[in-house]
């Protein structure tokens, strides 16, 4: 096993490479640019939630003093774009609205203040079409269509019809026999809440046209090659026609993976020729920018008495709004959770409705299926009395399982995981009355997709970090910190570049727990070429054969007479009269193999029988990461997640109105995060089994953290006071019309779903 | 954000001059913090807004024994909660303080400013009507003072004539044996805005039995509101455990909560009930027996018990 004491930069803490940019106020938002001539761009949102536009009078608006430009949907290309493979959406409607909050139309005027004048003096005349807000209401036959010619869009593929966007499936073994088999049949159906990703930052982006006809755009952005991309989709523009210059980005968790409103302010400033800036509100986040929607999940395994769990079926359901903002493929991805179960069938239906599209979040859907599953777990439990923990161990994936995917299972720290909650938590543990005990799995894959790294050595030795990039949760210190072990330098010698996409080479988006784990593989394949470039440099300047050669501490030196070297800077001045040139290592991947994350997470709680509300007093994890690249940063995320998956657990709700779709509370004051107050100490495990792949045997981090604590909480809650929810979040409302017995099970026809498919 | 003129007056005088001459279309400000929000949001447009800021004499927080506590119309909600006077002798109103959003916030808000909002869910007020509040106000015809319970008139409306301004809330002495705390039921700890809050002042007999009893019920009908046959039920009577339950149950009937994306009306209707049954528990422990600053603070903001 790798030990902590084989590295030089590794396992150790590192402030983070823009850390005096930050505390000093200096690092640069897209808020923070301005440009001489700039307009502010302000959005008009949608009244309703289903109707079409007669007409849209700008007449007043545009006449206003101080407007520049008014657009709306038809001053766009005639183009349906999505945000995966199936294009059901304009980037600014042309002839229907399909959500309360859609903006249809955009003002850019000199000032802020005029401009939201400007949207004030619009003119809206809409005629209203039946809406459906309830996507299981939306599934029935005769519901109203929320895209009537959904048919016809490109990328369209299998689906049942009723408002159903997509259909996916997961099937192995012989479901109906193992059913048959088992000794005990449990069955639930579980109903997680809308979401909002709750970062910092609003979306805000400049855009600018330069004297050639380029765009520019500074964004706030995971994905700078994405933005491009839906840039040039909906703007009809080739890619190298515009540059996207991304910004320090003040959290995203999936929200700004890809395109959002930066061909408003793109559009206006074409027509205006002068730069547009958009910077968001927070109410305009929350109703128009794609949250996690509802997700209803029903689960039912096969159970033999040994605890042994033979069969798994599961019918997921995700709402995904008016567009398919993200895809439900974790319903099939994560039905069975962290266990072998020989046989099952999943099912994952993506379902529109007249509502706030569905966005991306930190593993989007995960989270509900990890709420679902791990519940379920402590059910199947209680009904074969049998303790959780020992239910988990007995049913957890080992190394050469087959995954949900079909992938082998490498070696990994599961049990390990286990293991070390059960030490940490003393599990089990008698308490006094009112407290309990929860446990929960998680698991997540690290992140593949291209990635791309160069690396050029400066003439005093230090190096450049070249890649695409943008930081997210001090990603760049991360790779530094790989490049500079891998080098063989210290952390202050690697100088990580700024970059657009004009500069830096493609790459994936910083999302998915993917930039350390794939990126970060590249950056060192790309510092390992650069120390062979270095060695054969040294090789010729020697005049002994490069495997003669070691290199250490910023120098390549002849193993057998180690004085005789030469150091980086002295190699770098070399090889700008070298034959090969001045130094640069680069290195390109398109994928990489399966490696999984799996973590265990661990809830003590306290409840308050007569007002249901629950205290959270301890919270526990530990995650197999494989290797800590910056130790500092790893737990940083860890603790992060664990927060998020808290507010998700007991107080964070997006709330629609049933009647439109609206959101009910778009406001920090009603959407409740939780606050430092709220919390315990998180106490983190880091158990450190290193991946097959992956730099230096690192994993992923970022996901799992998150997945945890609604499921660890609520089967702590049933530990301390014998009362199951399946709905989060866990409000002391509805805790405590459990604990008086009126709490209603979450109605569920998985009987219509069977008949539809053909199953009996 | 719709444009508006922005007026410091320097004096009383010269402040309710300008009122007068804004009519309707004006409005009073003192800490900001609830205007600011609703005009960033449009809700308020006001042509308007005199900001009293610079009125000198306006900021004190004073106690004497015969006159009880005097809170100027720009002491800030900090002003109270870090007072000695008020801690000491007004502990339901240092944990409406207390359980008040967050700390800079409390900084600029002003607790006539929380009266004047008129928000159901106010969480100083309920502590001023279970103290028998008054308030001085003061108008171009003269003064006026006027009792805590007939200020407040629907969801963001008071008492005040327009023209008017409230200049000081008095709070009398508290009676010997006196007990009390205010406690607001929130899913979070600070940063919030009640779901129900309740605050109950008692006064003890030297026999035990109760001389006073004061519940006051916020965020469960349209304005905050005494529950006058929950006091009822505990005066003259040993306040045990029956006739705290009995007050619970009492207090409960009488508010109307509604449901929103807080709470649903029976949890609110369910919360008073226990809220009121903890208050009143606690402040006939605490009778002539403060709690300490620290205790006031975790008792407050109810999360879970």
């Amino acid at each position: 096993m790798t030990t902590a004491t084989q590295f030089k930069v590794l396992e150790q803490n590192h402030p983070r490479v823009d850390a005096y940019e930050k505390v000093t106020g200096r690092a640069a938002y897209a808020s923070d640019v301005y440009l001489p001539g700039m307009l502010a761009c302000k959005l008009l949102p949608s009244a309703r939630n289903h109707a079409r536009i007669v007409s849209i009078d700008t007449g007043e608006a545009a006449a206003l003093p101080g407007v520049r430009a008014v657009i709306t949907g038809t001053d766009f290309p005639d183009i349906r774009f999505g945000s995966g493979a199936l294009r059901d959406r304009y980037v600014m409607p042309r002839e229907v609205v399909n959500f309360v909050g859609e903006p249809i139309a955009a003002v850019a005027a000199d000032d802020e203040a005029t401009a939201q004048e400007a949207i004030e003096l619009i003119k809206v005349e809409y005629e209203d079409i039946p809406s459906v807000v309830n996507p299981l209401s939306a599934m029935v036959e005769g519901a109203a269509s929320v895209h009537p010619e959904l048919e016809s869009y490109e990328g369209y593929g299998f689906t049942l019809g009723h408002n159903v966007s997509t259909l996916l499936d997961a099937d192995r073994g012989d479901v109906e026999q193992a059913f048959r088999d088992a000794d005990v049949v449990v069955e639930d159906v579980y109903r997680s809440q809308g979401i909002n990703q709750g970062f910092l930052e609003p979306m805000a982006c400049v855009a600018d046209v330069e004297p050639s006809g380029r765009l520019v755009v500074y964004a706030s952005t995971q994905g700078p090659y994405q933005i491009r991309a839906g840039l040039a989709a909906v703007l009809e523009m080739p890619v190298s026609r515009i540059r996207i210059v991304p910004m320090e980005l003040g959290g995203g968790f999936g929200a700004k993976l890809r395109l959002a409103f930066e061909a408003f302010p793109a559009l206006l400033a074409m027509r205006t020729g002068r730069p547009v800036k958009l910077v968001n509100t927070r109410e305009e986040v929350f109703t128009m920018n794609g949250p996690r929607l509802p997700v209803t999940n029903y689960v039912r395994s096969g159970v033999m008495n040994d605890g042994t769990i033979v069969a798994r079926e599961a019918y997921t359901i995700f709402d995904v709004g008016a567009y398919l903002g993200a895809g439900p493929n974790s319903g099939i991805g994560h039905g069975i959770g962290a266990y072998r179960i020989p046989n099952f069938r999943l099912r994952s239906y993506g379902v529109y409705t007249n509502k706030i599209y569905v966005g991306s979040y930190r593993a989007s859907g995960v989270a509900d299926m990890t709420f679902a599953v791990e519940s379920h777990m402590d059910h199947i439990a209680q009904q074969i009395g049998m303790d959780p923990y020992d239910l988990r161990l007995h049913n957890a994936l080992r190394e050469g399982d087959v995954s949900v995917s079909g992938a082998v299972v490498p070696s990994n720290g599961l049990i390990e995981t286990l293991e070390a909650i059960k030490e940490k938590m003393e599990w089990p543990r008698q308490l006094e009355d009112g407290h309990g005990l929860g446990l929960a799995l998680c698991e997540w894959r690290s992140g593949s997709g291209p990635s791309t790294a160069a690396i050029s050595v400066n003439d005093d030795g230090t190096v450049s970090l070249l890649t695409g990039s943008t930081d997210i949760s001090g990603s760049d210190t991360s790779l530094a910190a790989i490049a500079a072990e891998a080098l063989g330098i210290p952390m202050g010698s690697v100088i990580v570049a700024k970059r657009d996409t004009d500069m830096a080479p493609y790459t994936g988006q910083s999302g998915g727990s993917r930039v350390v784990y794939s990126q970060g593989t590249a950056v060192q394949r790309a510092a390992e070429d650069t120390v062979q470039k270095l060695m054969a440099l040294a090789a010729e300047r020697l005049g002994v054969p490069e495997d003669a050669l070691g290199c250490e501490d910023g120098r390549v030196y002849v193993m057998d007479n180690e004085p005789q070297g030469l150091t980086f800077a002295q190699l770098a001045a070399a090889s700008i009269t070298s034959r090969g040139g001045p130094i640069i290592g680069t290195a390109a991947l398109s994928s990489m193999p399966y490696t999984p994350v799996f973590a265990t997470q661990a809830a003590e709680v306290k409840v308050d029988r007569d007002t249901g509300q629950i205290k959270l007093l301890r919270y526990v994890q530990a995650q197999d990461v494989g290797v800590a690249i910056n130790p500092m940063a790893v737990e940083g995320q860890l603790d992060g997640g664990v927060v998020q998956g808290i507010g998700r657990a007991l107080t964070e709700d997006q709330q629609f109105d049933p009647d439109n779709g609206a959101v009910r509370n778009p406001s920090f004051a009603s959407y409740l995060m939780p606050l430092a107050i709220d919390l315990p100490e998180i106490e983190d495990v880091l158990i450190r089994v290193p991946a097959e792949d992956g730099p230096f045997g690192a994993r992923a981090v970022a996901e799992p953290p998150g997945f945890g604590p609604p499921a660890a909480i609520a089967n702590a809650v049933y530990d301390a006071v014998g009362v199951r929810v399946k709905q989060l979040p866990l409000s002391g409302e509805r805790v405590l019309a459990a604990l008086n017995g009126d709490y209603d099970e979450i109605p569920f026809d998985v009987e219509a779903l069977r008949l539809a498919e053909g199953i009996i | 954000m719709a444009r508006f003129d922005y007026l410091e007056p320097r004096s009383l005088d010269e402040a309710l001059r300008m009122l007068a001459d804004g009519g309707n279309s004006t409005r009073l400000v003192a800490g900001s913090t609830d205007f600011l929000v609703r005009w960033r949001t449009g809700v308020w447009r006001p042509d308007s807004v005199v900001c009293m800021q610079h009125v000198p004499g306006l900021d004190h927080i004073t106690w004497n024994p015969d006159d009880g506590l005097s809170i100027g119309a720009m002491a800030t909600v900090q002003d109270i909660e870090q007072n000695g006077d008020v801690r000491s002798r007004y502990p339901a109103l240092v944990a409406g303080a207390t359980a008040f959003a967050g700390v800079q916030v409390r900084n600029l808000a002003t607790v006539a400013g929380n009266v004047c909002n008129a928000s159901p869910a106010g969480d100083t007020l309920p502590a001023l009507l279970a103290y028998n509040a008054q308030c001085r106000i003061i108008g171009t015809g003269g003064e006026r003072w006027l009792p805590m319970d007939e200020v407040f008139v629907a969801p963001g409306r008071t008492a005040l004539e327009s023209g008017e301004i409230l200049t000081e809330i008095r709070l009398p002495p508290p009676a010997e044996n006196t007990g009390g705390l205010y406690i607001k039921h929130s899913p979070r700890g600070a940063m919030d805005i009640s779901a129900v809050g309740v605050a109950s002042v008692v006064s003890l007999n030297a026999d035990g039995t109760c001389a006073s009893a004061r519940i006051a019920l916020g965020a469960v009908a349209p304005t905050p509101m005494r529950a006058y046959g929950a006091e009822g039920r505990l005066v003259g009577q040993i306040p045990d455990a029956a006739n705290i339950a009995e007050a619970g149950r009492l207090a409960a009937q009488s508010c109307n909560p509604i449901a929103d994306v807080r709470s649903g009306a029976d949890y609110r209707r369910e919360m008073v009930r226990v809220l009121t049954e903890r208050t009143l528990s606690h402040a006939v422990a605490t009778a002539g027996n403060p709690p300490s600053y620290d205790d006031i603070r975790r008792l407050a903001v109810q999360t879970a018990w």
